[in-house]
């Protein structure tokens, strides 16, 4: 097309000049033709102007030396102009003949200005005049004669030229429209050749690129002409068929990336059954687009097929495999490898991908990817295969790791069991111990008054042997009496409690003992609100509290009764004295059974049993003491008791 | 307002005074010494130059008879004319102009003597064989072609010369007196030496067919003289441009057309010559009829 344009073009620029050429040269001939006619007419002029001029003085010659005479400047202009037309008619170039007639009319001019200057300065008698004015009218006449035949003849020949200068002009007029009229259709029809050529060229490549717009990539655009649209569309479509592969490989690499990710899934949701073997398989498969994987996993000294079971591969030789490949993911081929003797092998015909499973450095499993549905296995498929093959040894050493956390989670149970176990004996043994004790005394009481009384004869003794007895008696029963108390389990009767009152109620009935001793009670009660709790449990809980205050404060001192909110659903209460404290080795034990500090004050059940009324309330106690400064014992109870059944009883009513 | 009207008057003073120098121009007037139209030809570079120096419209214009010089000169309000001898003494009597150039020609001269003349076979030899005869001057305003001619006669004892002739008139040029001897119309002719010699310069063969029968002295040649109403600066600046005129190229191709070397400076002292003539002529100046 570019050859075809420029030879176009060429010609066109040929016939334009041509035209430039033709045009110029008649115009040239036309201003030359013109030139002449226009010059031929100035002679004209010339020449009408030599007759009127000549006219003119022969005019004058009658009127000089009378009244209506002209001015005598007048007249001499009018003479110089004759003598100038004169002049300039001499001045062109003329034939012989013509030059000849205009000397002749130019000596004629000369006689004539003599004759005139003669008439117009001679001052004589009349008859003198008149003859010198004859002479000059005769000579004008003449002269008159003369330049109009001059001019007759001119005028022909001017005639003559002006029409052909015009016929001239005609032609050139004729000649400049055919050419300008053939060079304007020629540009017309290459412009429109060209253009509808261009504009289908176009075309045809717009729709393709426009299909290509529209996502139909490896469209490509059938050009039938030979010219440089068709390398172009060459180009266009080779652009398409590339966008198209990289695009598909986009895809391909989207959609493995997809799978890999999938087979991530089931290697990290590890199970108590451990790997998800048949998942595995599955994903991998749809992974590397192939029919068949297998897991082999080593067992001892042997590879074990995951699947069956029923294909052994013996270690050395999938060492050897392993590092015959560099322990890199490789593409397997019958005869490759060396030193492959199991049958297993032989019964893979195509190249295989093998996928090497490591817990840390050592080799603990191998996965064979066989029968690539479209083509073989690739680099990428390699690349892959290396991800993959780090995943499933990360993922094999967190199953591993699994497993061992899960034994020693089990080992741990069993010792701590164990050692509940030794603890409960030990408590049991304690118990026993304390209570054997505790039993032993009065026990011993009765034993010797019984044979002392067996030996006594007067009666008096033996009564009062026997009243020792009874007391001694009393107290053992008591004892059980608290183990009793302790080991049974009593209903909680929930009822509406102000515990600022239940306090103050406390505090009357321990006055008589706080009479007796140097203590100072102060009751720091804050607004709180009504609680949900069995009133009388409650009540020994205090009591109990309070008890075990004033006897920590013998030689005197402060007891502090303080209440308060916690928080929105529990309220406090705090019992705090400036008793000798709790030494730290022996405060963790304090809320055992049968533990006490009192010997024969207490049986060391009473603070257990408040820890077990208060925990029954969904509460609990808090204690800090410091040795030789005081305890403060704080117990906090929840407001409201939501799985209790709460019994609509004025607290006040009841009693302990 | 006060600046309106000043700016009014301002213009209308400007607009006056372009006028005033649009309409002024010199006019100055030419004696018929030849053919008129070839003695314009020569007078037209002349007028162009001048009116070119002095930045003023200078025109020449033909005085058709000698002897209508002077009431033309008063009639056209004429700012100077070239003068001849007589006509020179006349427009200074009549006048009061003041002589202030005159051309140099090419001869070196600034005089011109006038001659009378006849033709060779005329058979008119001296004074005797003019008895009777036609004799063509130039007009009675002329010292070369009438006044001379004049005193020559008395002082060869003709009382009254111009009973003397057959006929007598004038021709109003010189050439033209020439002419009229020449063609025969005349059987005398009296005329300025220079004209003559001009003619006989262009056709040699007129040195063959004239004889001169007198010459008179040398007398003053045409000379401009300016108008006393002409006021002196502006008479010192032509003066001052025509007697420069051969300093300049441009002057000097015009005085190639004019046909004279230079102009040179005229009193006059010049005229005393021409009073001399007249006195011989029996011509009281005051009372002469020149017309």
């Amino acid at each position: 097309m570019k050859k075809r344009l420029i030879i176009s073009m060429a010609l066109l620029f040929l016939l334009f000049s041509t035209g430039v050429g033709i045009t110029i040269y008649y115009i040239y001939k036309t201003t030359t033709d013109l030139e002449t006619v226009i010059s031929l007419h100035r002679v004209e002029i010339i020449r009408q102007n030599l007759v009127i001029n000549t006219q003119t003085v022969q005019t004058h010659l009658y009127t000089i030396g009378t009244a209506f005479g002209s001015e005598l400047d007048v007249i001499v202009e009018h003479v110089s102009d004759l003598d100038r037309s004169v002049q300039s008619c001499k001045s062109c170039h003329h034939s012989k003949e013509l030059t000849e007639k205009l000397n002749r009319v130019s000596d004629m001019v000369e006689q004539y200005k003599d004759a005139l200057s003669a008439l117009i300065t001679t001052t004589a008698n009349r008859e003198r005049i008149e003859r010198l004015r004859l002479v000059a009218i005769t000579l004008g006449n003449t002269l008159l004669s003369m330049v109009q035949e001059m001019a007759f003849t001119a005028d022909q020949r001017l005639y003559a030229k002006t029409v052909k200068a015009l016929k001239d002009i005609n032609n050139s007029k004729i000649i400049l429209f055919l050419t300008l009229s053939f060079a304007f259709f020629a540009a017309l029809t290459v412009a429109i050749v060209f253009t509808k050529q261009i504009t289908k060229s176009m075309g045809i490549l717009i729709n393709a690129t426009k299909e290509l717009k529209a996502g139909k990539l490896g469209v490509t655009a059938s050009y039938p002409y030979r010219d440089e649209f068709r390398d172009l569309s060459e180009a266009f479509n080779d652009m398409s068929i590339t966008l198209k592969k990289n695009h598909d490989e986009l895809l391909g690499f989207t959609k493995r990336l997809s799978h890999l990710y999938r087979a991530t899934i089931p290697l990290y949701s590890l199970s108590e059954e451990g790997m998800p073997y048949n998942e595995l398989i599955g994903v991998v498969k749809e992974l590397f687009d192939a029919t068949d994987c297998r897991i082999f996993i080593r067992d001892n000294e042997r590879f074990l097929d995951i699947a069956g079971k029923e294909i052994i591969l013996p270690e050395k030789e999938i060492e050897a495999l392993h590092l015959y490949y560099r322990k890199e993911p490789a593409i397997f081929t019958l005869g490759s490898a060396p030193s492959i003797k199991t049958s297993f092998f032989d019964s893979i015909n195509e190249p295989s991908l093998l996928i090497w499973i490591k817990e840390q450095e050592r080799l603990s499993g191998l996965l064979i990817v066989m029968n690539k549905k479209h083509g073989s296995f690739d680099d990428t498929d390699l690349s892959i295969a290396a991800i993959l093959s780090n995943l499933l040894s990360v993922s094999f050493m967190n199953v591993k790791l699994m497993e061992d956390l899960r034994n020693r989670m089990r080992e741990l149970q069993q010792t701590q069991e164990q050692l509940i176990q030794a603890a409960k004996l030990a408590a049991l043994g304690e118990m026993a111990s304390n209570i054997a004790h505790e039993l032993n005394n009065p026990l011993t009481s009765i034993i010797g008054f019984s044979e002392l009384s067996q030996e006594e004869s007067d009666i008096e003794t033996i009564k009062k042997d026997l009243k020792i007895i009874e007391q001694e008696s009393l107290r053992a029963k008591e004892i059980v009496n608290q183990l009793l108390e302790f080991a049974r389990k009593r209903a909680i009767n929930i009822v509406e409690v102000n515990i600022n009152l239940l306090l103050s109620e406390i505090l009357k009935l321990a006055s008589l003992q706080l009479k007796h001793s140097d203590i100072d009670v102060i009751e720091e009660f804050g607004q709180v609100p009504i609680i949900q709790a069995d009133h009388n449990q409650l009540k020994q809980v205090f009591l109990n509290l309070i008890n075990n205050s004033i006897h920590a404060m013998e030689k005197g001192g402060t007891l502090v009764l303080r209440t308060g909110i916690m928080d929105n659903a529990n309220i406090y209460v705090d019992v705090e004295d400036t008793g000798h404290g709790i030494p730290p080795d022996i405060l963790p034990r304090i809320f055992e059974p049968f533990f006490t500090t009192k010997k024969e004050k207490g049986t060391g059940l009473g603070l257990s049993i408040s820890y077990r009324i208060i925990e029954g309330h969904n509460g609990r106690i808090d204690v800090h003491s410091e040795v030789n400064k005081g305890t403060r014992f704080r117990v906090i109870l929840p407001v409201r008791q939501p799985s209790l059944q709460v019994s609509h009883q004025q607290s006040q009513d009841q009693s302990l | 307002m006060r600046l309106l009207v000043l700016i009014i008057s301002a213009l209308i003073l400007c607009f006056s005074t372009i006028s005033f120098a649009a309409e002024r121009e010199i006019l100055i007037g030419l004696i018929p010494e030849e053919n008129i139209f070839r003695q314009m030809d020569r007078y037209k570079p002349l007028s162009e130059y001048l009116t070119f120096k002095l930045g003023m419209k200078t025109r020449f214009t033909i005085l058709s008879r000698y002897g209508d010089i002077i009431d033309r000169f008063v009639m056209r309000n004429l700012d100077g004319a070239f003068f001849g001898a007589f006509t020179s003494v006349l427009a200074m009597e009549k006048l009061g102009v003041e002589p202030v150039v005159r051309p140099m020609d090419l001869d070196g001269t600034s005089s011109a003597e006038g001659y009378i003349f006849v033709r060779r076979d005329s058979n008119i030899k001296d004074i005797k064989d003019m008895k009777g005869k036609t004799i063509a001057f130039v007009d009675r305003a002329t010292a070369t072609g009438y006044i001379f001619a004049l005193a020559y006669f008395k002082e060869h004892g003709i009382k009254n010369p111009l009973n003397y002739f057959k006929e007598y008139y004038f021709t109003g040029s010189h050439d033209s007196a020439l002419l009229s001897v020449l063609d025969g119309r005349a059987d005398i002719g009296v005329a300025k030496n220079k004209i003559i010699k001009e003619r006989i310069k262009k056709d040699p063969v007129m040195q063959q067919e004239i004889l001169i029968i007198a010459r008179s002295i040398a007398l003053p040649d045409v000379t401009l003289c300016l108008s006393k109403k002409i006021d002196k600066g502006l008479k010192e600046r032509i003066r001052d441009i025509l007697l420069k005129m051969d300093k300049d190229p441009e002057g000097r191709k015009v005085l190639e057309r004019f046909g004279a070397l230079r102009f040179i400076a005229a009193s006059k002292e010049d005229f005393s010559i021409v009073y001399n003539l007249l006195k011989k002529a029996d011509i009281e100046i005051k009372t002469y009829k020149y017309r």
